[in-house]
């Protein structure tokens, strides 16, 4: 529980509520999330092999987040984090395969390293994407748009819910460890017989919350169904239609013909 | 345990997906029919939340140099009932996709059956339940929660090495993945029924009723406030414990995978036999290894990307919306 990683994650839970749809974004949540998927299965296709025809999937998250208003630098820096795990799949391509791809000005790159980029790749590109989604709608409009993309309102509900509490929970912890900080004499860490106390505490307090938020909600005439507090439903409009099947005709496009073979051809 | 994209071909994740769509609308019939009121909805959330930061405490399995953190089905189950505690989980896993990026978009079906279905809707009703039965003694709930947590976990890594096989990933046999897979799960198994044992014996000490009728079965009217903060001391009480354990090690699935042959091999091997239309397609228009080894396609295509970059840059300035919301939420 160090500090950074407590303060980043209410941070995220915040930055992801509610997205740039107050802001400027004229694109309804359900088209977005269709061209995440259409995106995803495209790029997660291409053979591994292909990191020519990979890497014009890169344009997505770039336009993608140029047209929602969304600062792709962040996105960029954030998916960095995935960059441990694909790296620990993709490590074992150099080592084990050493077919050759092609040699350039006497440097010979074998099989393995074109298979390590195009994994590292994959996983940027897929993570960049969903970022893009959920930072251009937010996890509410996420969820508003699947409800009315056909997703059960129990499902909803509890998304909604868990998010809710997640977020209750750790502003609980940010405040006791302020707290304890200021009378802490500048100690930062915890001891383990400190620790327990200090989580027991948090949770009671966060069922006392949650215990109060749900009278509240009661009062409020909760029955069973959370209502979206942004009445305003944006409307499936002309643009949506054009935006999806724009990206639908691109990324089927590259997939299905290699771009980067013209400068195959070119060279 | 959460599978990535790369260890699945679209067909299997799209399958998985249908599958445990399905199991969520089932599983929602079940709770809509239970004589639940609406408290069953913020117990449902506070649990998925607990549940959530459980999660994220892995403890080490000894004299293996790995490490794996607790499903919570089990536990989630003995308090829910199955197909709330199967809701909840999903909702968790869901979450952890969408925010942390933790496990694939695309993986996210098969990620719910392996450590959802396989825990609350195989586990508990046909291991944890009848073992425990009518008489909750402490012998009995240990060696439920033992039996049905290893079986749990052992089903779902079964589940994870059919689904990689099933993607058409033939450069890893099944035979060496299992043997990696099985006795790794076995240990993080009973370390997740010991844990789960630990919180269900005592809570069942202070408030037995809680276990013995669950909401998601049949609620009676009790206060589950107080039941809630029981389980969360013996939750803490369980996290101390764990905590000690805990260890930046890699996670049991990437352990194995990591020990029978690296894993990215096989992805390489899984995705050239792809056999989607798409890919028929692309391979009668061009051979793979001579467009894809192409120094000259991959050069050009990155630097056309770049351009892309660039002159997006230069015509939309980012409104920084993000950012505002940061800085308004949190002044300090």
């Amino acid at each position: 529980m160090k500090t950074t990683r407590l303060e980043n994650a209410i941070l995220r839970l915040d930055a992801m509520r509610t997205g740039v749809a107050g802001t400027s974004l004229r694109l309804d949540s359900r088209c977005l999330t269709l061209v995440t998927v259409v995106y995803l299965v495209c790029m997660l296709s291409v053979p591994l092999t292909a990191l020519g025809m990979l890497i014009w999937f890169a344009i997505y998250p770039l336009v993608g987040s140029a047209v929602c208003r969304i600062d792709f630098g962040g996105v960029f820096r954030k998916s960095l984090y995935v960059l441990p795990f694909v790296v620990l799949v993709g490590v074992f391509n150099p080592i084990f395969d050493h077919a050759e791809a092609f040699s350039a000005w006497g440097i010979v790159v074998s099989r393995g390293w074109v298979t390590f980029a195009s994994i590292v790749l994959r996983g940027l590109l897929s993570v960049q994407a969903l970022l893009v989604l959920i930072e251009a709608v937010g996890f509410t409009g996420l969820c508003r748009g699947l409800a009315r993309l056909g997703m059960p309102s129990y499902l909803t509900t509890q998304l909604m819910m868990v998010y809710r509490y997640m977020s209750v929970l750790l502003r609980e912890a940010l405040s006791m460890r302020r707290a304890r900080e200021a009378r802490g004499f500048g100690r930062k860490s915890f001891k383990v017989r400190d620790w327990g106390p200090f989580v027991g505490q948090l949770f009671l307090r966060t069922v006392d919350r949650s215990d109060r938020i749900h009278r509240a909600m009661l009062a409020r005439g909760f029955n069973g169904t959370l209502r979206f507090f942004n009445t305003a439903e944006s409307r499936w409009t002309a643009s949506d239609t054009a935006y999806l099947a724009a990206w639908t005709a691109i990324l089927v496009a590259m997939r299905i013909f290699d771009v980067s073979s013209l400068f195959t051809h070119i060279a | 345990m959460h599978m990535s994209d790369a260890l699945l071909s679209p067909p299997v994740a799209v399958a998985a997906g249908v599958a445990a769509a399905a199991l969520i609308v089932a599983a929602g019939r079940q709770v809509k029919r239970s004589p639940a009121d609406s408290r069953l909805v913020p117990m449902m959330g506070v649990m998925g939340a607990f549940v959530f930061a459980a999660q994220m405490i892995n403890f080490t399995i000894p004299g293996t140099g790995s490490s794996g953190h607790i499903v919570g089905g089990i536990l989630l189950a003995a308090f829910l009932g199955p197909w709330a505690a199967f809701l909840t989980l999903a909702s968790v896993i869901i979450i952890q996709c969408l925010i942390f990026a933790d496990g694939g978009l695309m993986a996210l079906g098969c990620n719910i059956i392996n450590m959802g279905a396989m825990s609350c809707l195989v586990g508990y009703p046909l291991i944890f339940k009848p073992i425990v039965g009518r008489k909750f003694t402490n012998g009995r709930i240990v060696a439920a929660s033992l039996l049905a947590c290893v079986a749990s976990l052992e089903l779902g890594a079964v589940a994870v090495v059919g689904e990689t096989e099933l993607s058409g990933i033939t450069a890893l046999p099944a035979g060496p993945f299992l043997a990696f897979m099985t006795p790794i799960h076995l240990l993080i198994g009973i370390g997740e029924g010991l844990a789960t044992a630990a919180v269900l014996c005592f809570v069942k000490a202070r408030r037995p009723e809680l276990i013995e009728e669950t909401p998601g079965e049949a609620l009676p009217g009790k206060s589950f406030r107080k039941a809630v903060v029981w389980f969360a001391i013996a939750a803490v009480v369980l996290g101390c414990g764990l905590a000690w354990f805990a260890s930046s090690n890699p996670d049991g699935l990437e352990w194995s995978i990591e020990k029978v042959a690296g894993t990215s091999e096989l992805v390489a091997e899984h995705t050239t036999s792809l056999t989607t239309a798409a890919s028929a397609v692309q391979a009668s228009t061009a051979v793979i290894p001579d467009y894809s080894s192409s120094l000259s396609g991959i050069i050009g295509s990155a630097m056309v990307v770049l351009l892309v970059w660039v002159v997006v840059s230069l015509i939309r300035r980012p409104a920084g919306a993000v950012q505002k919301v940061d800085n308004e939420n949190n002044p300090s």
